[in-house]
This record gives C-alpha cells, sequence and structure tokens, in this order.
C-alpha cells in the first residue's frame, strides 16, 4: 500500500494503517534522534513523543509536505528541547570561524566512508566528535547534510534564517572534519 | 572593466563548507570551480569534507525489537503487528 493510501485510512481511524506508517518511519526516526540526542533512552523519548504527535494530528495532516519532512520538523523540534533542558554536557565552542580552517592542516583521506561505517574503533571517532558539536549545529548538519534538506527547508524546520543555517552548516562541517583529519588522513 | 578577483585557498575552502551540495552558478561560483580544479591542496580539503559527510550518511544506528515493542506499546498499536 502506498503511502499516501496508508495517511488516508489512517485519517478515517484505521489503526493498521497507523502501525505500518510508524513502522514505515520508525528507523530513520529513531537513527536521527540518536544523532542528535547521543544517548540510547533520550533518543528513544524523543522518538515516542515525535510519533505521539504523529498519531494526534495525522488528521490534520494536509499532505502539502512529505511525511518524512512534517515527522523530521516534529524529532528535530523535540531534539533541540532536550538538548537544550540538559545542560550539563560541555560542547566545544566553534565560534571562531578563523581556527576553523588551517590550511597547514590540509592532508589527503584515503579511507571509504563504508569501511569507517562497519569499524567499531572509527564509528566511535565519529561518535566523540559529533557529541563535541553544539546541538544547534549539529541539527542543522543532519538535516541539511544526512537527510537531505535543502537549505530552506533546513531553515522553516527549525526557524532559522537561511544565512543561519548556512554559517551553522559551514561551521559544523569544517569542526568534524577537523576533528575526522588525525585519524582519517593518509597514513592511517 | 570588470574587476577579476581570484580567490585564495582559503575563500575556496570556505566556499566548500558553504555551498557543498547545492548547484550555484554564479560568477564566484565559476572562479571557485577553476580553482578547485587546479589546486591539489584545495581538492584535498573537498575530498575529506564529502568523505565526512559520507561516514555519517552511512553509519546507521538500528532500533531494537525492545524499542520497537516499547513504541508500539505507548502509542497503543501493540495489537496492531501483524
Amino acid at each position: 500500500m502506498e503511502e499516501k493510501e496508508l495517511i488516508k485510512k489512517a485519517q478515517e481511524g484505521d489503526r493498521n494503517a497507523l502501525a505500518k506508517l510508524v513502522k514505515l518511519y520508525e528507523q530513520t526516526v529513531y537513527n536521527f534522534a540518536f544523532k542528535i540526542c547521543r544517548d540510547k533512552e533520550r533518543a528513544e523519548h524523543t522518538m515516542q513523543e515525535t510519533f505521539l504527535s504523529m498519531v494526534k494530528s495525522i488528521k490534520q495532516f494536509s499532505g502539502k509536505s512529505k511525511l518524512s519532512t512534517w515527522l523530521y520538523t516534529v524529532v528535530s523540534n523535540h531534539c533541540l528541547m532536550m538538548a537544550r533542558s540538559n545542560k550539563k554536557h560541555l560542547h566545544a565552542s566553534i565560534d571562531d570561524e578563523d581556527s576553523l580552517i588551517d590550511e597547514k592542516n590540509i592532508t589527503d583521506w584515503n579511507i571509504s566512508p563504508e569501511r569507517i561505517a562497519e569499524n567499531g574503533e572509527l564509528k566511535d571517532i565519529l561518535n566523540e566528535a559529533i557529541n563535541k558539536l553544539p546541538p544547534d549545529y549539529r541539527i542543522v548538519f543532519m538535516l541539511r547534510d544526512i537527510q537531505g534538506f535543502s537549505t530552506e527547508e533546513t531553515g522553516k524546520a527549525i526557524n532559522l534564517s537561511v544565512p543561519a543555517v548556512k554559517s551553522r552548516l559551514h561551521r559544523a562541517r569544517a569542526f568534524l572534519r577537523n576533528e575526522l583529519n588525525n585519524t582519517f588522513s593518509d597514513g592511517t | 572593466m570588470a574587476h577579476s578577483h581570484k580567490p585564495t585557498c582559503k575563500e575556496v575552502m570556505n566556499h566548500i563548507c558553504d555551498n557543498l551540495g547545492e548547484d550555484l552558478d554564479s560568477p564566484k561560483c565559476t572562479e571557485i570551480k577553476n580553482h578547485l580544479e587546479h589546486c591539489e591542496k584545495c581538492q584535498k580539503y573537498y575530498k575529506s569534507i564529502q568523505i565526512t559527510i559520507q561516514s555519517y550518511k552511512t553509519y546507521q544506528v538500528k532500533i531494537t525489537d525492545d524499542v520497537h515493542r516499547n513504541l508500539m506499546d505507548f502509542l497503543n498499536l501493540g495489537d496492531c503487528e501483524e
């Protein structure tokens, strides 16, 4: 059954259709929530709240945007709220734009992304790097680069102007690249 | 006569961070592309940014059966499992 049909049936009160929609998106929503929240319990809670919002408002869903776009908007804002309430974790300061790109520190990377994702030790390095990134930047990187939102869609989802999205994305990319550089540069 | 400004490596690297993935055709972008074609250092930087993005894209955190069941129960949809 196509997504549109499932949404229509769910809007008419079909609980099986609603369950199928949940199953269709639970993996991507959980994956996204985990990468922002950096904690399994918080990711699970955020995912539950996101789908609860979907269940409660499915009847009002107009279909003008994709359901996935709507879900990412909801999960992003849940993640940001949770991150702002959790002030214990200290993040790196990435305000100094000039220091993010060091021309002397440009090396060749001869490693495939697939190898990184399959290797536990390298995955830990990805986790450590993104963990240092402030959540406001992390979410822009995730929406724009990982989920493939446009700059405008990213801004709309989290209520940021286009220049602010670009600035955060720029810093997030450069910061993560620098964090990974020692491990992924040539000769490792 | 139009003033032509040749971008520096730093400007190109900043631009890569700003605009990777956006297919822009402005004169500035054309200058950047020309620079990138001939500058090994900037090509390395471009490649490292692409690998960074692709690594996070490839890395997936799988949902467990317990987390799935908890979700369906939380939404009162536990009885809709096939």
